[in-house]
């Protein structure tokens, strides 16, 4: 069978994948488990989009999210040790994501987006530096910028809270 | 082939949707304020798949989107958790309950 084919299978198996790895975070009790599992599901998510044609995206979720932004949680979590007593309101959390979910499936299956997949060409990776040069060059600078501004303001944010 | 593409787009979309709806479980339903950051992200995780299987149109700009949406979230977290362990070293709780009544 070719492998275009699998591609629905493939695509199926890791959506189960990807909706218990979401599961466990919400429901995990240790907060660093729940972390290391939000950096499973990111990864699934990774090889989703991969899987339907978005190599690029899916190297930047890895290197960008997984590897700096979600284990930054997890190092946080770890070092400070939040691990308390946790208070639940279960029957308002499950109103609130039945209705989004039901929501966002009526808007979607309702409106016929899902027509509007088609496998995407390939993007190479020049031809992607190529555009972010040309077309996005002042939209990368502004990104830098707010990146170098957020680690000062994330540093200057956590040295003012101090003990009463 | 088309078929295929559209049984691949409704899978996609059906599964980010649930992803999103567990989210947004996990935000109402808990009170810790590092417990509803992660379900943040996991409605985030569910957004970037639905917003780039509905670009699938126009790969290269869904490209862009993805890498702008991407760092920008990246730049989101690290704030969000600063503020975070600002605000656990100031009051030594976690609880978003706590953070009202201060409020209040």
């Amino acid at each position: 069978m070719h492998m275009y084919t699998m591609l629905p299978f493939f695509t199926i198996a890791l959506g189960v994948a990807s909706i218990a790895a979401a599961y466990y975070v919400v429901k995990i009790k240790d907060l660093v488990y729940a972390s290391v599992m939000l950096d499973v599901l990111a990864s699934i998510i990774a090889s989703m989009l991969a899987l339907i044609g978005y190599g690029i995206v899916a190297a930047f979720q890895v290197l960008i999210y997984v590897g700096a932004a979600v284990m930054f949680i997890i190092i946080t979590i770890s070092m400070i040790g939040a691990r308390g007593k946790e208070t639940k309101e279960p029957f308002l959390g499950f109103i609130t994501g039945t209705f989004l979910s039901i929501a966002i499936i009526i808007i979607v299956m309702g409106g016929g987006l899902f027509k509007l997949y088609a496998r995407p060409g390939y993007v190479s990776p020049s031809q992607a530096a190529a555009g972010l040069l040309s077309h996005y060059f002042p939209v990368i600078v502004l990104i830098i910028i707010a990146q170098a501004a957020t680690i000062v303001e994330a540093i200057s944010i956590s040295k003012r809270g101090e003990k009463k | 082939m088309m078929a295929l593409d559209t049984l691949t787009g409704a899978v996609v979309m059906v599964v980010s949707s649930v992803i999103m709806g567990i989210g947004a479980y996990g935000v109402a339903s808990s009170r810790s304020l590092f417990r509803q950051v992660l379900s943040i992200e996991v409605i985030f995780n569910g957004l970037l798949l639905l917003v780039l299987s509905l670009l699938s149109f126009n790969a290269i700009a869904a490209t862009y989107f993805g890498i702008l949406i991407i760092s920008s979230v990246a730049a989101e977290i690290i704030v969000v958790v600063a503020i975070i362990v600002a605000y656990l070293r100031s009051t030594g709780s976690l609880s978003s309950d706590e953070l009202e009544e201060e409020r209040a």
